[in-house]
């Protein structure tokens, strides 16, 4: 048994966790029973809540990570980045889903459409698609140095699209609402929605943070356990001391 | 105003059962990497 266990075998609550699922709760309870119905769009309105934030989170926040820790570690090689990286794609992705699901829930009763294939949701598509292949990719390369390099460089240029798919809505015509809290100006939202919308950044920030946590003493302990095997494999046992 | 409440309410539930399917996912691998663990230092 090593000095130091690895985190996944450290058992016990994960306060983290469960104070962003209360607080992601409390975010929908405020928004379902004690924040107004919008006056022309109705009830379909407070799907702006969940919508986004994830979207926020999984294009800035998390595809934002993977691009610096990527960066990060193919100038530097420790492999924490790499985890880092990893740990903040596959959430991302998780967020991304969310938005893909809940943007046409909110468009069919707006729109009268469940999807239209303008530029802010297809860049979104799109980048979906490229991390969800990162995630495949990830899988498929049993080296991780190999694996730690591809997913960097495919990561970085996946996040290039990031800034594109924030202006599409300047630069093409589309159906998708310009920003209404990140733009230059004061947001234009009344004061119970910007809090509730202030309220559901922050229960999903702490909900993303402690998803990555997790996901990151997940990939800690695979590694630890795939190494192990790595070298108990009678091929490894073959090799001189000297390999190393 | 419209009454759109259904979509709403469809879209919460959507982001509960991909959160929550998440959380459980990684919860359960987190259990098998433990157990792995376990095996290997008996």
């Amino acid at each position: 048994m090593p000095a130091s266990s690895p985190p996944a075998e450290r058992g016990g609550f994960d306060w983290l966790l469960a104070a962003a699922v209360l607080a992601v709760a409390a975010t929908f309870i405020r928004a379902i029973y004690f924040t107004p119905v919008e006056a022309l769009q109705g009830a379909a309105q407070k799907i702006f809540y969940i919508h986004a934030p994830s979207a926020f989170i999984g294009l800035y926040v998390a595809f934002g990570i993977v691009a610096v820790a990527g960066g990060l570690y193919l100038w530097l090689r420790d492999e924490r980045l790499d985890r880092v990286a990893a740990s903040a794609a596959e959430v991302g992705v998780v967020f991304m889903t969310v938005v893909l699901i809940t943007g046409p829930m909110w468009g069919k009763p707006i729109w009268g459409a469940w999807w239209t294939w303008d530029a802010r949701l297809t860049l979104t598509l799109f980048l979906w698609c490229v991390f969800v292949g990162y995630l495949i990719l990830r899988g498929a390369i049993d080296d991780p140095a190999v694996r730690a390099r591809y997913s960097a460089v495919l990561g970085l240029l996946g996040a290039l699209l990031v800034p594109f798919i924030h202006l599409s809505v300047y630069l093409f015509r589309t159906l998708h609402p310009m920003p209404i809290v990140l733009k230059p100006s004061r947001p234009s939202l009344p004061p119970s929605m910007l809090t509730t919308f202030l309220m559901a950044c922050l229960a999903f920030v702490l909900l993303f943070a402690a998803l990555v946590r997790v996901r990151y003493r997940l990939a800690v302990a695979e590694d630890a356990l795939a190494d192990e095997e790595l070298s108990e494999s009678p091929a490894m046992s073959l090799r001189p001391e000297s390999a190393h | 105003m419209p009454d759109n409440a259904i979509y709403y309410h469809a879209a919460y539930i959507a982001a509960g059962v991909v959160y929550g399917g998440y959380i459980v996912s990684l919860l359960i691998r987190r259990r098998r990497a433990r157990d792995r663990t376990r095996r290997r230092d008996r």
